[in-house]
């Protein structure tokens, strides 16, 4: 089952350019869905037409198996978000926020003090929301969006802000809302490397449009179609010559020679021979194999 | 729909908490008052006076309303409403309201009724001070306290009207503000619609500017001749902006494309 479905969707904000073009995305229950994309991309445009902060223009939007037009109410119920920057009442304190959510969600009054040490801001008494650095005021928001136990959390950008300790503390807050909890997250981000060792699954959009949707497994399937082996030697033309023939598509990067990844056999295959022909060979590097440059070529293309 | 109207407004109510439109409505309803009270508290030979006139309360009710009727209130007023309608804006917290389990209609209407509550609030604590400051100087000087039985009816009543007669200016600035981001908007078109107000009242249409009820009530209740629309219920006009512009505010809120 999915806890959100999104088909189909276009939009534009203006007569011009659209900013999302036919978007689909399917998020698993259960899973941790990383949403990516450079700025700019349509991340947030999306996730506020799968929340109905924007007025829908064309596609399909069901969350958990229904329409979410038709069961707006009843969706929302079960969803805890955080668009963008943390939304909070500077006046109010961080259980006055709080307060505030739960008089509409009517949920019991203890969820307040939980999801506040869930977070780790069970100490900040009548300190104003306003006076909390970013750090505090994204925990915070995000309390705000565990008030009412949802099966579902939308985040566009969480880290935003934070320091590193603060984005290592988040993740692993995630990571146990879903281990432990079951819920399904949808996690929008710029930048890869942040939510790898968070998500199972990962969507990219560019320029409005979805360039790669699957488990996190098929993009490192794809990392390995563009990684290549870099070779750091003396007489560079002469290695580029000499490999010509069993590796035509061999290259000089910055002076380096640049070859498609290859096997650990077939790379001391090709150390020894160069060796042999009498070229020095002062290091081998693998280049290209991270994932953050499968996300680069994915978007750039 | 009504349990959740309910509880939408007490969250809305809890918004209020220690914002400045709160403020602004606790120190603009003793502000007068407070004047006053200096004033009698200064000048205790005119006590007795007062103790003896047949009709102190209604003097004392009409010289407290005189600079609040014709500037204060409608000030007020646009800088709450405001105020309190812009709070998400500044907050930057339409996102997270409209992506709460709730119909747009009862946000919509629990956001106006804690405006409409803080005005009755308002009301309420200017007549008390009023109250207040008619009686203490008496008491501080052991001078006998006025001799007219307090007017209940009288109070409650004319407060009523000016109740009824902030209520276009309350519906129309509730519209501005959840229309526009900018809170120079809706503050700079109130601003201009009193100033605007204020020179029609001796026009004989000015009666069409919805801002100009208070200071008309002001005038009656002082009976001051030559001001004021002749044969015209200002009051029924009153309401009958407040419910155009209410309507007209909830079709744009409800039809806006963006909520967040």
């Amino acid at each position: 089952m999915y806890s959100i479905e999104a088909l189909n969707l276009s939009h534009h904000f203006t007569k011009g350019e659209r900013v999302l073009d036919d978007i689909s995305l399917r998020v698993k229950e259960g899973s941790i869905f990383g949403f990516l994309g450079p700025n700019g991309a349509g991340k947030t445009t999306t996730l506020r037409l799968i929340l109905g902060l924007l007025r829908k223009q064309q596609g399909d939007i069901r969350l958990f198996g229904k329409p979410f037009e038709q069961h707006r109410a009843a969706a929302l119920r079960q969803i805890g978000s955080l668009i963008e920057s943390p939304s909070l009442y500077g006046q109010l304190n961080a259980a006055e926020n709080l307060l505030v959510w739960q008089k509409v969600y009517q949920c019991p009054k203890k969820r307040i003090a939980e999801v506040l040490d869930l977070v780790g801001l069970s100490n900040t008494g009548a300190k104003k929301a306003g006076q909390f650095s970013l750090g505090m005021k994204q925990r915070l928001a995000i309390a705000v969006a565990l008030l009412h136990e949802p099966s579902l959390l939308i985040l566009d950008e969480p880290t935003n802000g934070l320091d590193p300790g603060g984005i290592v503390e988040m993740r692993t807050l995630l990571k146990i809302l879903n281990q432990e909890y079951g819920i399904t997250i949808l996690i929008s981000s710029h930048l890869l490397s942040e939510i790898e060792k968070l998500v199972t699954e990962v969507g990219i959009i560019n320029h409005g449009k979805m360039v790669f949707q699957g488990s996190l497994d098929e993009l490192m399937e794809r990392q390995q179609q563009v990684a290549s082996l870099i070779f750091e030697v003396n007489r560079v033309e002469q290695a580029l010559q000499m490999l010509a023939d069993q590796h035509p598509t061999a290259v000089i990067v910055q002076g380096k020679l640049k070859l498609p990844a290859l096997s650990n056999e077939d790379t001391a295959a090709i150390t020894r021979r160069l060796v042999t022909e009498g070229i020095d060979v002062y290091g081998i590097t693998r280049g290209d194999n991270d994932l953050e440059t499968i996300f680069m070529n994915i978007t750039n293309n | 729909m009504t349990t959740s109207f309910i509880h939408s407004f007490q969250s809305e109510w809890l918004k209020t908490r220690r914002s400045l439109a709160a403020w602004l409505v606790i120190l603009g309803g003793f502000f007068i008052p407070l004047i006053m009270l200096t004033a009698r508290l200064l000048y205790p030979d005119r006590l007795p006076g007062d103790s003896a006139a047949s009709d102190f309360w209604e003097a004392f009710f009409s010289k407290c309303w005189q600079m609040m009727a014709l500037f204060l209130l409608p000030m007020g007023v646009v800088l709450a409403t405001t105020l309190l309608a812009q709070l998400e804006f500044r907050n930057n917290t339409w996102k997270q309201l409209h992506t709460t389990p709730q119909y747009l209609t009862t946000i919509f209407f629990s956001k106006l009724a804690v405006i409409l509550l803080m005005l009755l609030q308002f009301l309420i604590l200017f007549n008390l001070g009023i109250i207040v400051a008619g009686f203490l100087p008496h008491a501080v000087y052991g001078v006998a306290y006025p001799q007219e039985a307090f007017p209940f009816e009288f109070f409650l009543t004319k407060s009523a009207w000016f109740f009824v007669d902030c209520l276009p200016i309350v519906a129309l600035q509730y519209l501005i503000s959840l229309q526009f981001k900018n809170f120079m908007i809706p503050l700079g078109a109130g601003i201009g619609l009193m100033v605007a107000s204020l020179i029609a009242l001796e026009w004989e249409y000015g009666y069409f500017i919805p801002y100009t009820y208070c200071p008309y009530n002001f005038f009656e209740l002082r009976k001051v001749a030559g001001m004021g629309p002749q044969s015209v219920n200002v009051h029924f006009w009153a309401l009958g902006y407040f419910v155009l512009f209410t309507l007209l505010s909830y079709v744009l809120y409800i039809t806006k494309k963006e909520k967040g």
